[in-house]
């Protein structure tokens, strides 16, 4: 009895754990009702030099991380001297009126704090991390950096020639030559955007140490900055500490300064960088597009989503998933304060340079013309709306989420309708979208790649005149 | 009264580097066929992590296959009986999923990020993949994901300055027959030799429960979880018992001297030890050895070589522990119109300083504190802690290290460094040069 009465147990247990049978594997499970994410919540707060202070607390870790985000990146770079913003970034942190470069950095890393300045197109910033417990030393030294930088003359001059060597370097670096190339062809020089952020070769031989300080001087300044903080701290315990170590950083006034409208690309033309023995070439495709204020952001969002903007993109199952020419092809809309690029890119087999480049202008024009399919639309949307609650996990991603309304002006309840905003591009909007800004006529092409191997496959496709040009993007005589 | 003085003394001491301990509550336990799963609740977002870890890599594979387990990672994703080719991608891109899937030479792990209310979804595709593989495999799937592991190799590896240097130094390191002595990504010849024999072989092998590790951490409901989990695995089979590669002592029995010509403009140097396997306490101690050789300005190598002497454009020290085998190296980048045996002396200077007086315990306690952040800064996602508790599962057998991380490097002396530097960084080495085309005598053992 006591046998049989075990074995049914057993039996009930196993029936109504596995139940292996009444799983339906034909469908995918159906998900659940959508959960709801929480914004972050933004506390303000304006210092008496008028620096604003944005703080989210995240009490999760015992960590607190800094973000001041100072309104002049790489786009104030003065034509004549490409790599400034970079530079000033790179050696803000070399010396205070009382630290040197080494105390700085042993001040850092005795509390494990990481620590550093750093510029994009659109800003510079300077960042810190640290645990909770060791606040106030490494805000200590955070402010001191910020607000006495004195930019010493051996500390610049290691740093250029260690920049100087860099750019040699990129050389090496077929998807640098690309990137720099493509953005010298589509803007000329006369543009910030297409000169090399990190600086040219005769542009930081020109700088010195008194033009960094005066970018500094120039736009480093509380009125010109937000003061990110996420993380394990409450808004008066960061307050007061900052009053106090930020008495000294005063407002100034800034010189406007606008980003000139880039010259649209007249007619397609296919430019050609060689690299001998190259086994891929890199790909790139497109045009100055939008800046980020634009209208047509959502529209433009949804589109590009489809067409280049995730795995399951037209163009990476057309490159990747059907023909095998590639580990993988995106494209974007790099949406930055003035007109940035579009562009579709990837690095291709050799042997296939040419048919990838057809089927990629293929899958450009056939979005233009004909737009995606109400699936499509369907489809794409419900991806971001979904990504979107993956959006504000960690302590990061909310500094990265409050870093784009700062940069780029957003309303503060940007966030609050975004989902709307997704959810409100109708068919048409999108198609009109791709439509307006994919047309293929107007854009340029750009290939690095084994010249001997790839002229003449792409030659026979007839996109437009070939240019041959060298390793930073100027036409070969 | 002194022993109390020196025990108050003592504990002043423990406080000093008194470290953070990170705590995770997760529970553990097994299927009837041996699947076992790592749950943790963690409701701070509406997110949950799903990671599965096969306990296989390219330690695993057979001769002239070399490539094989990462190339069958790309099989995994095109698709199972239930689940049509391309779908895989679709179903988890619809929901707004983060996925992805990596290969190194011990373990194989795939992991989808989705918003809470789809985990169902990724264990219905994670099930249908462990159990339903084979009936969708076909040639047509095999060749396109080999052209596209191929196109991997380029991007990562061939069509990148220095890219084939690690390839040249593991296969000097060690005998052809270890398994670390070949290239996770495997060579070009041995992928296009993969057929779909091979692919069967390696699923029926491999890719069984019992080998395999689910662990979850977000938004859930463990009780409802659960009962899922049961019923999308418990029917899968167990598979069969297979011999793991086990750790052999490894050494050269002399130096080793190699000079490569590459496609770049500047001459670099590497230089090899064998050294501890993971998760040791040697390893740890070197791992604290190569930061206070590297990391930061003040470092030893950095401060010395890019700083100070600005010869070299940059240098990396680092603790390259594996599952059964590890490699010290050092990497040092020499800077326009320098050589390599420059390079080379400049190291040996450093190097023979730490060896011989050894290291301050203010440099030892810096690096601890810093592996300290790092290890907090891992447990910011969901993603970091189910693939750390994971991978310790897989690799020492117990998820809960997760919460003794900080153990292995407490109390470190910089005796202890000195003792452990000695034993492994006094034996054979191997001084890998990679030179600008045309240009060997920067090589070391040239220009010296």
């Amino acid at each position: 009895m006591i046998f049989i009465l075990s074995v049914c147990i057993l039996m009930m247990t196993t029936v109504s754990y596995s139940g292996g049978s009444d799983v339906d594997r034909t469908k995918p499970p159906a998900p659940k009702p959508a959960p709801s994410v929480t914004l972050p919540e933004i506390q303000k707060v304006k210092l008496s030099n008028g620096l604003q202070v944005w703080l989210v607390e995240h009490h999760e870790l015992p960590t607190v991380a800094f973000n001041l985000v100072i309104q002049a990146g790489s786009d104030h770079d003065p034509v004549a001297q490409p790599g400034l913003a970079s530079m000033t970034a790179d050696v803000l942190d070399e010396g205070t009126k009382t630290r040197t470069s080494l105390e700085i950095s042993e001040a850092m890393s005795s509390i494990g704090a990481s620590f550093g300045a750093s510029s994009s197109w659109d800003g510079s910033f300077l960042t810190l991390n640290t645990l909770t417990k060791h606040l106030q030393k490494a805000l200590e030294v955070y402010t001191d950096v910020l607000t006495n930088p004195v930019f010493p003359q051996k500390e610049f001059e290691r740093l250029r020639k260690q920049r100087l060597t860099m750019l040699l370097q990129q050389r090496d670096q077929p998807v640098a030559i690309a990137n720099n190339s493509y953005a010298r062809i589509l803007y000329g020089d006369a543009h910030p955007y297409g000169n090399n952020p990190s600086g040219s070769e005769s542009s930081l031989k020109a700088l010195n140490r008194d033009d960094l300080a005066k970018f500094y001087e120039t736009y480093y300044r509380p009125n010109n900055s937000t003061l990110i903080v996420v993380g394990d701290v409450k808004m008066d315990q960061i307050t007061s500490l900052l009053e106090k170590a930020l008495e000294g950083w005063k407002s100034g006034e800034i010189p406007a300064m606008t980003i000139p409208d880039p010259k649209p690309v007249e007619k397609m033309r296919v430019y050609l960088i060689d690299k001998p023995g190259a086994p891929q070439s890199e790909i790139r495709v497109g045009y100055p597009a939008l800046a980020r204020s634009t209208p047509d952001y959502f529209p433009v969002t949804v589109m590009n989503r489809m067409l280049g903007g995730q795995f399951t993109s037209r163009i990476n199952l057309n490159l990747r998933e059907k023909h095998g020419y590639t580990y993988g092809a995106t494209s974007m809309f790099r949406f930055q304060k003035g007109v940035g690029p579009f562009q579709a890119q990837g690095g291709i087999v050799t042997e296939k340079t040419d048919s990838a480049i057809a089927e990629c202008m293929n899958e450009i024009r056939l979005m233009h013309d004909k737009g995606m399919t109400s699936d499509e639309l369907d489809f794409v949307k419900k991806g971001l709306v979904g990504n979107f609650a993956l959006s504000f996990e960690t302590p990061s991603q909310i500094a990265g989420a409050l870093q784009n309304i700062v940069l780029y002006g957003l309303p503060d309840d940007y966030y609050q309708h975004y989902l709307q905003n997704i959810e409100n591009v109708s068919l048409d909007e999108a198609n009109r979208a791709a439509q307006k800004y994919l047309d293929a006529s107007h854009m340029d092409i750009v290939v690095v790649g084994d010249l001997s191997k790839i002229r003449s496959g792409i030659q026979a496709l007839h996109l437009g005149d070939v240019i041959l040009c060298d390793l930073d993007g100027k036409p070969l005589p | 009264m002194r022993r109390l003085a020196s025990i108050f003394f003592l504990v002043i001491i423990m406080s000093a580097v008194m470290l953070s301990q990170i705590n995770i509550q997760f529970e553990q336990y097994k299927l009837d066929n041996g699947l076992t799963v790592i749950l943790r609740e963690d409701h701070s977002a509406p997110v949950a992590a799903v990671v599965m870890m096969y306990h296989v890599g390219s330690k695993n594979e057979k001769p002239k296959r070399t490539g094989f387990a990462h190339l069958f990672e790309h099989m995994m994703f095109q698709g199972s009986e239930h689940v049509a080719k391309g779908d895989h991608f679709k179903m988890l891109q619809e929901v707004g999923a983060v996925i992805n899937g990596s290969t190194n030479s011990d373990v194989t792990n795939y992991f989808e990020v989705v918003p809470s209310n789809c985990v169902e979804l990724a264990l219905y595709l994670e099930s249908d993949r462990m159990g339903f593989l084979l009936q969708a495999m076909t040639q047509d799937k095999l060749d396109n994901q080999r052209d596209v592991v191929k196109n991997e190799r380029r991007q990562r590896v061939d069509n990148v300055p220095y890219g084939t240097a690690d390839e040249k130094i593991a296969k000097a390191m060690y005998p052809p027959t270890h398994p670390y002595s070949w290239p996770v990504v495997g060579y070009m010849e041995d992928l296009s030799a993969a057929s779909l024999d091979d692919v069967k072989e390696f699923f029926r092998t491999y890719y069984a429960p019992n080998n395999a590790v689910l662990s979850i951490d977000g938004d859930i409901n463990p009780g409802e979880i659960k009962s899922m989990i049961e019923r999308y695995f418990g029917d899968i089979p167990r598979g069969k018992d297979f011999e793991r590669p086990q750790a052999v002592p490894v050494s050269i029995p002399k130096d080793i001297q190699m000079t490569f010509e590459d496609q770049v403009q500047l001459p670099r140097l590497y230089i090899s030890w064998h050294s501890p396997a993971n998760f040791t306490r040697e390893d740890a101690v070197l791992t604290v050895l190569a930061d206070i050789l590297s990391s930061g300005k003040s470092s030893r190598l950095y401060k010395s070589l890019v700083y100070e002497q600005q010869i070299a454009q940059s240098v990396f020290a680092d603790a390259a522990s594996q599952e059964i085998a590890g490699l010290f190296q050092i990497e040092v980048t020499a800077k326009p119109g320098r050589n390599l045996g420059e390079m080379k002396t400049a190291v040996d200077s450093i190097m023979h300083q730490a060896l011989t007086n050894g290291v301050t315990q203010k440099e030892i306690d810096d690096a601890v504190t810093q592996m300290e952040a790092r290890i907090v800064n891992r447990a910011q996602t969901k993603l970091g802690v189910a693939n750390t508790l994971a991978n310790y599962y897989c690799q020492t057998g117990d998820p809960n290290n997760i919460n003794k991380q900080m153990e292995q490097y407490r109390g470190i002396t910089p005796e202890e460094v000195l003792t452990v530097s000695k034993k492994y960084l006094t034996q054979p080495r191997m001084l890998l040069s990679i030179v600008p085309a045309g240009k060997t005598e920067l090589a070391v053992g040239k220009g010296e």
